[in-house]
């Protein structure tokens, strides 16, 4: 509504004629608005389009919600994601040497590349301490994509550490743990401050009353529960699937102890190929036991037993 | 299914794997083979069976669900099938777990959009234990008249950290309806000049057996004793008796226009959903009165109700204007060519339209009235509600609003009674404007 105007003024209009009951706020808007036809902008109905990353992705990548303040068990979820971060900050620093970092190849400088690669791990941890305070999806995706490039490496190179204060080095199943360690702590980083916002987002609506909980302790300790289960099975798994060039010479020498041996000494079957190699032979494993419906079976003879 | 995040994990992994070869770069290999890792126990323990992308299936198993949902099953029942708009439904819904497994579900029950939960919550979260059911109770507010139905189902089954989640939709469905709400009318001052065999309570503005007076006249032999008016005889020393209005059956028709252009303004405050309401009251009043009342309403088709008295014909008119839907654009002449050979003459007719987008509304009124019908035409402004939505700027409004104002004057010409009924105003009042009251 634009201001009022008394040259625009059309009471009169209505004067003579029978309009009864008419609400007097009508009347008297009638011929107080202001003459100006442009369309108000509250009468505009707002549209959201979705951005071209959003259509892709099926929405949008970091849900707008806004919370309420959170409740004991999200702020346990945040203090969680504060150790893990300082963990995962000084895992990162410590897998990470300059050498082969995306800074090293592109000013050649070891210094530069250390300067960079430690801002960028501070500034990681700084937006996911951030991120995970306000409960602003944005910042813990930064932080999450911040992660992965401090760990990407643009160089051949085996595990290297920045520094070992563990002798590490020497020992290479120690140090293909850490890694391991690393990797998981990376997952459990990105899945709790996941966590935080699914959680804030449940108990905003527990509490608005837009979906009802029963025995929310209960669920949140079978979630609990997985934080701790899942990344002790992971590590577990992850070892044996890495270790698989070392179990094929295992299996190999039942059958034939000089070729098990030539294996075992093998540089391509230890190299990352070898590595790979393993990997993709387990995964093609796996990926048959779906083929076969495995989960299906699994989830059948799950309810048969417990019958 | 895969979720989003599980995705983006994935994609992760295999970014990582792929640079890691082609790098040779034996840390890039390990973190992403525990991402796989991480997502492959996932789905396989995490409380569902992700295999619709093997593209096979086992014998057992039956539906897209799989089995972990394959044992749920949902019942409801709703608090009454009719309501009135602005009424309450109470919803119970029943989730069964025939299952020896608990499982932790998400259900969300689907209700029509324009309902709004009052109390309770049709979206639940909770674990279903072995062989047990749980009720979930919600009210839901029906603002609006129509066919409604809640359902399906939907359930969801998903691992701890929301990586895969299976989806199932429980085809439990139940329908309701809700009329049109009903204002409470004193008097409608609409009244036949036509009288039918049958003695009601309406008065047909002739003298006859009625309740109401009429007129004095001097005594004849034959008029009973209980009829003369002694103070009359008092006053003029003449024999008087009192002569009452007949009361007797009217026909009334009802006509409700329910073209597409009904609906011009929200969806709450519009033409349609004020002649329902209006058709609503005037048939509860009408039958009320003993009276026939018919109701025709039209839009891409022309629906009749035929005249009948009694409460179940309430209820029948009522399911008619729940049903009526904005749609098509037939002319009122069409209508009026239609049932004019089968409505009695004189019989009131009250027509509920927002005269727009129809130029056959003056002659095919003028037909009603060159037949000697009592038409009254209630015109639920859609102008008033668009500006009142500011969907309409001020001068448009202005000019629109002459134009109405030009038609409606050419209309009262004809002799119809007519109001311009703007939205505060109260359907009694429209009736008594348009009556001259």
């Amino acid at each position: 509504m634009t201001v009022s105007k008394p040259s625009s003024d059309t009471a009169h209009l209505y004067d003579g004629k029978t309009v009864r009951s008419s609400a007097p706020s009508r009347k008297k808007a009638a011929g107080q608005i202001g003459a100006g036809s442009d369309i108000p902008k509250d009468a505009i109905p707002t549209v959201e389009i979705p951005t071209f990353i959003e259509s892709l992705l099926g929405g949008p990548l970091v849900p707008k919600a806004k919370f309420l303040p959170p409740a004991k068990w999200v702020q346990t979820l945040q203090l969680v994601v504060y150790g893990v971060l300082v963990a995962l900050a000084m895992l990162t620093y410590m897998i990470s040497p300059p050498e082969g970092t995306i800074w090293y190849m592109i000013t050649g400088s070891l210094g530069i590349a250390t300067v960079l690669q430690l801002t960028l791990i501070v500034a990681a941890t700084g937006t996911g301490f951030w991120g995970t305070f306000q409960r602003d999806g944005r910042f813990t995706l930064l932080s999450n994509l911040m992660f992965i490039l401090a760990i990407l490496r643009f160089a051949s190179s085996k595990v290297t550490l920045s520094s070992d204060m563990f002798g590490l080095q020497d020992k290479p199943f120690l140090l293909s743990g850490l890694v391991v360690v690393y990797a998981v702590l990376l997952i459990m980083y990105f899945e709790l401050s996941n966590g935080v916002l699914r959680y804030s987002m449940l108990d905003t609506s527990i509490r608005t009353n837009e979906v009802y909980v029963m025995n929310p302790q209960k669920i949140v300790g079978k979630y609990h529960r997985s934080l701790i289960i899942n990344p002790i099975i992971a590590v577990v798994l992850a070892t044996v699937v890495l270790s698989a060039n070392s179990i094929l010479p295992f299996f190999v020498g039942i059958f034939s102890k000089d070729t098990a041996l030539r294996m075992e000494e093998s540089v391509e079957l230890i190299s990352v190929y070898g590595v790979a190699l393993g990997t993709f032979f387990v995964f093609c494993v796996v990926g048959g036991l779906f083929a076969l419906n495995l989960p299906t079976h699994l989830q059948n003879f799950r309810e048969k037993r417990a019958e | 299914m895969w979720s989003r995040k599980s995705a983006m994990l994935g994609s992760l992994a295999v970014a990582m794997y792929l640079l890691g070869l082609t790098l040779r770069n034996s840390q890039l290999v390990t973190i992403a083979v525990v991402i796989f890792v991480f997502l492959t126990w996932a789905a396989l323990f995490g409380g569902h069976a992700d295999v619709a992308s093997s593209g096979r299936r086992a014998d057992e198993w039956t539906g897209e669900e799989g089995v972990a949902l394959g044992s749920v099953t949902a019942m409801r029942k709703l608090s009454s099938a009719r309501i009135f708009e602005d009424g309450e439904l109470n919803i119970t819904l029943k989730m069964q777990n025939h299952s020896s497994l608990a499982k932790i579900l998400e259900v969300r029950d689907r209700v029509p959009e324009v309902m709004r939960i009052k109390d309770g919550a049709n979206y639940i979260l909770m674990e279903l234990g072995p062989r047990r059911e749980t009720l979930i109770e919600y009210t839901v507010e029906c603002p609006l008249r129509g066919f409604y139905s809640v359902g399906p189902v939907a359930v969801r089954i998903q691992d701890p950290f929301g990586l895969f989640h299976k989806e199932k939709e429980l085809h439990v469905y139940n329908d309701f309806l809700v009329f049109p709400k009903m204002e409470d009318l004193k008097e409608t001052f609409v009244k036949s000049r036509v009288p039918k065999i049958f003695t009601g309570a309406v008065n047909i503005r002739q003298p006859g057996p009625g309740s109401e007076f009429y007129s004095l006249r001097e005594y004849f032999e034959g008029d009973s004793f209980r009829a003369i008016n002694w103070s009359a005889y008092a006053r003029s020393g003449k024999l008087m008796v009192n002569e009452r209005e007949r009361d007797a059956v009217s026909d009334i028709i009802i006509i409700v226009d329910s073209r597409s252009v009904a609906e011009t303004g929200p969806v709450s405050r519009n033409a349609l959903v004020y002649s329902t309401r209006a058709a609503a009251s005037l048939a509860k009043y009408f039958l009320g009165r003993r009276d026939s009342v018919g109701v025709i309403v039209y839009g891409d088709e022309v629906v009749s109700v035929d005249r009948d008295t009694g409460k179940k014909q309430l209820y029948v008119i009522l399911t008619k204007l729940a049903g009526a839907v904005a749609r098509g654009n037939i002319p009122l002449q069409v209508v009026v060519n239609r049932i004019l050979p089968h409505i009695n003459k004189g019989s009131p007719i009250i027509f509920l339209s927002n005269l727009e987008d129809d130029p056959t509304i003056v002659n095919a009124l003028r037909d009603f009235r060159a037949r000697d019908f009592d038409v009254t035409v209630l015109t639920p402004s859609s102008l008033e509600f668009e500006f009142d939505a500011r969907r309409i700027d001020r001068t448009g409004y202005e000019v629109m609003k002459t134009e109405r104002d030009v038609l409606i004057s050419e209309l009262r010409g004809l002799g119809v009674n007519i109001m311009d009924w703007e939205p505060d105003m109260l359907l009694s009042t429209a009736l008594a404007g348009a009556r001259g009251f």
